[in-house]
């Protein structure tokens, strides 16, 4: 397991968030965005008919049940690039709380304003977002405030238009580029002002704490997770806090 | 304090006078008169109304809300429709327009559906003609558009800024298959707020061309008045819109009797109690009055 280095923790700490460029390559990229393609290309129609319906947002494009759907999604919820760091950062109590497999649709607005995910009195929140393709400044990527995160930041002002909250960070980046971050910390979706959606995937985790997280959430997928640490983490053992 | 009602219909029995269609909702035998408009709102200090046209979408349809506008022209100003095969949208706008009372234009099919992951084309939208004529003539939009068309929604605002657009009913985007009537005689729509199409529509906010109606409450709502399951939606759009942004709407007749004109109006402050009185004023009629320019009486 890859610990992280003493400026990657500080980083973490003091800023909120940590950077991992090249976090995915070659193969094991490629590999992750033949399963985003073909699951996205088997889903979309379902997706389509919904928005129609009502029933799905057009804003974004979450392909369902992904870890169901392929195994290069389970792959990634302990990837070696990621997962020493999350195991660090939640003092080695880490459990999933889910993915997000997510194309982000061209338009001239987002889909979400400046928010943080969880108040402080949540256990310790972190995503990890992918990016699958290349995502340009001006592609939706990832944005944050640094050091929002921390108890007391703020208070941040209602923005009318993203780029004009104070401290922002931009986050653009090369397909494979991982960001992981404290979801305590104010964050959104920039704009896709481009012509072609943005593919990423989002990883939420928690600290765990005990009764928080049913355990039959990925029983459908139990005999593809076959190390104690793999089903610790997808909450499939039973642990105790003095476990 | 003056109210305004901004999203009512009126409408008669059929006539050689006054044609329209018969649907569902609106029977040969149903009629909702301006006269008992005018009746509601003076029991319940309402000042002056918006009213939507229903009942078809050619011109001689509109011959009973052109005779209403005529009649009261300091107390109404009216929202006509433009048929969905029109091959002149603009003539016909102008048409309805001319004489200044009907002030802009409902639209519903927006020319959906779309598929979001490829680029969209406006000039090949349906009412791409539309918007562009509303641009030069100054006409308000009013839309209540399918959820088939909220991919397109950011991108027509975006290249009308200058487009005075008003959102009705809760800025909620209708799924195909959702609308119907209640035993009431009322539409209903099968959803739950807050609309999945939010993601779509909610940070419009940032276009101050555009408004919202709180109104259609009773539609979305699966309990009974003050119907409390659609208040986070409504704090929501406060939140983000501002009670500048926001227009209090009865659409009478539907409310007639469920829940009652005067109930209707009453959802604002069952609803939104912790408005000051600024912000009260604007939902009950300041916006409105700004918004749509309406007549000093």
């Amino acid at each position: 397991m890859i610990r992280p280095t003493p400026e990657q923790r500080r980083q973490f700490l003091d800023e909120g968030y940590v950077v991992l460029d090249e976090a995915m390559v070659d193969d094991d990229l490629l590999r992750l965005q033949a399963a985003f393609d073909r699951c996205a290309q088997g889903s979309k129609a379902d997706w389509l008919d919904g928005i129609n319906r009502g029933t799905q947002p057009a804003a974004f494009f979450d392909i369902p049940s992904p870890l169901e759907r392929d195994d290069a999604f389970i792959d990634l919820i302990d990837h070696p690039s990621w997962y020493g760091l999350l195991m660090d950062f939640t003092d080695d109590d880490l459990i999933l709380l889910g993915p997000q497999v997510r194309l982000l649709p061209p338009s001239p607005i987002s889909y979400v304003g400046w928010h943080p995910d969880v108040p402080h009195t949540n256990p310790l929140h972190i995503k990890v977002q992918i990016y699958v393709d290349d995502v340009a400044p001006d592609q939706g990527p990832f944005c944050f405030v640094p050091k929002s995160h921390k108890p007391g930041a703020g208070p941040y002002p209602h923005v009318r238009r993203l780029e004009d909250m104070p401290g922002r960070k931009i986050f653009p980046g090369k397909a494979g580029t991982a960001i992981l971050f404290n979801s305590y910390g104010w964050h959104t979706s920039m704009i896709n002002s481009t012509t072609q959606p943005r593919k990423s995937i989002i990883l939420i985790y928690e600290k765990w704490t005990e009764g928080r997280v049913d355990a039959d959430r990925y029983a459908g997928i139990a005999d593809r997770l076959q190390t104690p640490a793999r089903r610790q983490l997808f909450g499939l053992e039973q642990r105790t806090r003095d476990s | 304090m003056a109210h305004v009602d901004a999203h009512v219909h009126v409408f008669t029995r059929p006539s050689s006078e006054f044609p329209r269609l018969v649907s569902e909702g609106m029977p040969a035998d149903r009629e909702a008169p301006v006269e008992l408009l005018l009746e509601q709102m003076q029991v319940d200090d309402v000042d002056q109304a918006i009213l939507v046209q229903t009942g078809g979408t050619a011109l001689e349809h509109h011959a009973y809300l052109l005779h209403c506008l005529a009649a009261h022209p300091d107390r109404f100003r009216g929202i006509a429709l433009i048929p969905s095969d029109c091959s002149n949208p603009a003539q016909h706008m102008d048409q309805l327009a001319d004489d200044g009372d009907i002030i802009g234009f409902r639209l519903r099919n927006l020319g959906g559906p779309f598929d979001p992951l490829q680029p969209i084309d406006l000039r090949a939208s349906s009412t791409f003609e539309i918007w562009q004529h509303a641009a030069e003539k100054d006409y308000v939009l009013w839309l209540y558009p399918r959820a088939a068309d909220s991919p397109i929604l950011a991108f027509l605002i975006d290249a009308f800024p200058q487009v005075r657009v008003l959102f009705n009913h809760l800025m909620v985007c209708v799924g195909d298959g959702a609308l119907s009537w209640d035993d009431e005689h009322r539409p209903h729509v099968a959803m739950t707020l807050p609309p999945v199409t939010r993601y779509s529509t909610l940070r419009l906010y940032q276009y101050e061309n555009v408004c919202v109606h709180l109104s259609g409450q009773y539609a979305f709502s699966r309990q009974d008045w003050p119907y409390d399951d659609t208040a986070p939606w409504q704090q929501t759009l406060l939140r983000e819109f501002g009670a500048d942004r926001l227009m209090w709407a009865s659409d009478f007749p539907w409310i007639v009797e469920e829940p009652g004109y005067g109930r209707a109006l009453g959802v604002v402050d069952e609803l939104l109690p912790e408005l000051s009185q600024p912000q009260r004023q604007a939902i009950l009629g300041d916006t409105a009055r700004r918004f749509l320019r309406l007549p000093v009486i």
